[in-house]
């Protein structure tokens, strides 16, 4: 037991004790989420551009492929709603960030269903992953303009509490000071049930309600 | 391992071992799991709960501690000082404020076993509300346990490209002012 990490330190240091900011983004990096890039593949044969060479007597005629950018073609091109074409329906969660930020404004506010052509359930979950996202503070450039001359008040300094898969509303929530008995305690919900239907890679199931 | 001496393999079955966990992002739940089981020396094969096996575990940043739903607001921490009117209800995010170090301290006692050796396992339990440890614990530390949950990556920490790389899923119409 002690000797397994006997052996580790000899080998690596310790990440999260390094007290400059740069070494907790090292730290972090393996934690990382992944993303949905490594799935999607750009569809489209390359436009050819015809190069003439001439040694001598022999001329030789290149194909050299040029960097087209072509917009790579959705998987499943007949499906009205743009998360139906790309085949994301089950698959993304608030984490997303890349596949949210298309679908908001530069406020944070969603775009409406008209203009990016989404379906109503989608566009409800998107709604919901975009406003956990928010709460989390993964979208911090995405804030609402404050007026001019907006001075954050020093008197009562706002508590900056970490939190994530957040459901209600922070300043809408009430404490539950009497939980209840045991076969009808009042949850605490986490996530949203618009999720539920989500792709999971694991025997547990999802819970929302919290005891 | 076979290769070591016998003092050398009864030093590495029997010592006892520092662990150290950094609770940044993580909830408070899971982080208290972790280092209850390792506080009872259960993920030790040669356990007994006589046998007195638990380790040290430490807990940096606990202050940055990340609780999932509207748990700041909605969990309720009671305490009764004994005196009549004196049934104390605090939510989690008050407690936090008032001390850094008591969620996680509540969540590990609730997670011991209920007998008396639950005291001398919490005297081996050491949090810290930042990443700052003194020297004497720093030089004790042995490992480093990996945290519980993927951090999500923020918007500003992906790069340009990637960025550039993810296929956009709509076109705009060409009349429509965006954003």
């Amino acid at each position: 037991m002690a000797a397994c990490s006997m052996f580790r330190s000899m080998c690596t240091s310790f990440n999260s004790l390094k007290l400059c900011s740069s070494a907790f983004k090292v730290a972090n990096v393996q934690n990382v989420n992944g993303s949905l890039v490594s799935m999607l593949a750009v569809q489209s044969r390359g436009i050819r551009q015809v190069v003439e060479k001439q040694e001598g007597k022999t001329t030789t005629l290149e194909g050299k492929i040029l960097d087209t950018s072509a917009a790579p073609e959705p998987p499943n091109p007949a499906a009205k709603c743009p998360i139906y074409r790309w085949n994301l329906q089950h698959k993304y969660n608030y984490t997303d960030v890349l596949l949210l930020r298309q679908f908001i404004r530069s406020d944070g506010g969603l775009l409406p269903r008209r203009i990016t052509g989404l379906c109503l359930e989608e566009h409800r979950k998107i709604a919901v992953c975009v406003q956990m996202a928010h709460r989390a503070g993964l979208l911090p450039d995405h804030r609402p303009k404050l007026p001019e001359g907006h001075v954050p008040s020093t008197k009562r300094p706002k508590p900056k509490l970490n939190r994530y898969l957040t459901h209600w509303s922070v300043n809408s929530v009430k404490p539950i000071y009497k939980k209840g008995l045991k076969w009808k305690k009042k949850p605490m919900h986490v996530g949203s049930y618009l999720l539920k239907d989500n792709v999971r890679y694991g025997v547990k199931p999802l819970y929302i309600k919290h005891f | 391992m076979s290769s070591f001496s016998r003092s050398a393999q009864q030093w590495a079955t029997f010592a006892r071992s520092w662990f150290l966990i950094d609770a940044r992002m993580q909830p408070p739940g899971k982080i208290a799991t972790m280092s209850a089981i390792r506080l009872q020396g259960k993920h030790k094969p040669i356990y007994h709960a006589l046998s007195d096996c638990g380790d040290h575990v430490v807990i940096i940043n606990s202050k940055e501690i990340a609780f999932s739903g509207n748990k700041w607001e909605q969990k309720v921490y009671s305490s009764h000082t004994g005196y009549p009117g004196g049934f104390k209800q605090v939510t989690a995010a008050q407690l936090h404020q008032k001390d850094p170090k008591a969620i996680v301290k509540l969540a590990i006692y609730g997670m011991l076993p209920k007998n008396l050796h639950r005291r001398t396992m919490m005297q081996r339990l050491h949090i810290f509300a930042d990443d700052v440890l003194p020297d004497d614990v720093k030089a004790n530390l042995t490992e480093e346990l990996p945290q519980p949950r993927l951090i999500p990556r923020k918007l500003n920490e992906y790069t340009q490209e990637e960025i550039e790389a993810f296929p956009q899923l709509w076109t705009p119409p060409e009349d429509y002012k965006m954003k």
